[in-house]
């Protein structure tokens, strides 16, 4: 048989190949939100703040930097919601390309983010005054890295990503980790190695893409 | 007359076997069952014409390979792409021939 139209003539079967493998890695790069707008964000937010978690609040209450006591906290809250909204713009900019289940997935996944953090935001406010500070922090810090954890292998099993799994999974036994050791050396463990793990995690993503 | 100097094309078959087609049907292997990508978006990816793109959209689309569909994005039409099974399926054995010819 012969094509059905005077297109450009086929190519051999290995020029073929390369053909069909250079097109979809290139929608499949087209369709999914740029790794570093997704995970760096999260990075930087954690590994600042949780440095200054560790400079005003160290292990056995050892203060390194006389910081004001809310600012931690603060710059937390402040960095994880405009990470909230750069990676909740990059991911809709992107699934307006699609229409389908997948997109569904991608709302679903989005929303269930922002409905945990509320939820755990909502509980452990109830505690910030009953409990002394060092205690509030560490069940703060200590619980919404368990959900990140615990929200991204959700996301791997969704998506059937390897990568993303390996960061949840990492993510949560540094959590445990840290939480065992207590709030000063939590928040070292979380700013160097959950920081530094989801900017990893980004460069990773990004270098498999291109 | 075809036959004789393309032996691919004896085997291959002749919807996807050009290069533009090949390359539209690949770009929707990407996509999950069901999912659609907007025409522009597709466009873009493929970086063709869309009066290119509408053309081989209409063959794949004869061929039963694609569908086409219009619909509203809030106020906005969008033309949206879909591989049907069907076209899944002949993008499969084309590639699994493809093999097949490299390694018999």
């Amino acid at each position: 048989m012969t094509p059905i139209d005077d297109d450009a003539p086929p190519l051999d079967p290995a020029e073929s190949l390369a053909l069909i493998e250079r097109e979809r890695a290139n929608v499949g790069r087209d369709l999914s939100p740029d790794p570093r707008l997704m995970f760096w964000p999260w990075g930087i937010a954690w590994l600042v703040s949780f440095t200054l978690f560790f400079l005003r609040f160290g292990p056995d209450g050892r203060v390194f930097v006389d910081l004001p006591a809310w600012l931690p906290l603060a710059t937390l809250a402040f960095l994880m919601i405009s990470a909230g909204i750069t990676t909740g713009v990059a991911g809709s900019r992107v699934s307006r390309r699609v229409m389908g289940p997948s997109n569904r997935q991608g709302a679903m996944y989005g929303i269930s983010w922002s409905v945990a953090y509320t939820a755990f935001s909502v509980l452990f406010s109830q505690f910030s005054d009953v409990l002394p500070e060092e205690q509030a922090g560490l069940l703060w810090a200590g619980g919404m890295v368990a959900l990140t954890g615990a929200l991204y292998m959700a996301g791997a099993a969704v998506w059937n990503d390897r990568q993303m799994f390996v960061l949840g999974a990492w993510v949560s036994v540094i959590n445990i980790v840290g939480i065992l050791l207590g709030s000063g050396w939590h928040s070292l463990i979380v700013a160097v190695a959950g920081g530094g793990g989801m900017i990893a995690a980004g460069l990773i993503g990004w270098l498999r893409l291109r | 007359m075809t036959d004789q100097t393309d032996p691919l094309s004896t085997e291959l078959d002749p919807v996807i076997h050009a290069q533009a087609r090949l390359r539209v049907v690949s770009a929707l292997s990407v996509l999950r069952e069901d999912d659609r990508i907007t025409f522009p978006q597709l466009q873009d990816s493929l970086k063709m014409t869309a009066g290119n793109l509408s053309v081989h959209l209409r063959k794949l689309e004869d061929a039963g390979y694609v569908e086409v569909t219009k619909t509203h994005q809030g106020r906005t039409p969008a033309t949206l792409v879909r591989l049907t099974r069907r076209g899944r399926l002949a993008f499969d054995d084309y590639t699994a021939a493809l093999r097949a010819l490299l390694n018999p």
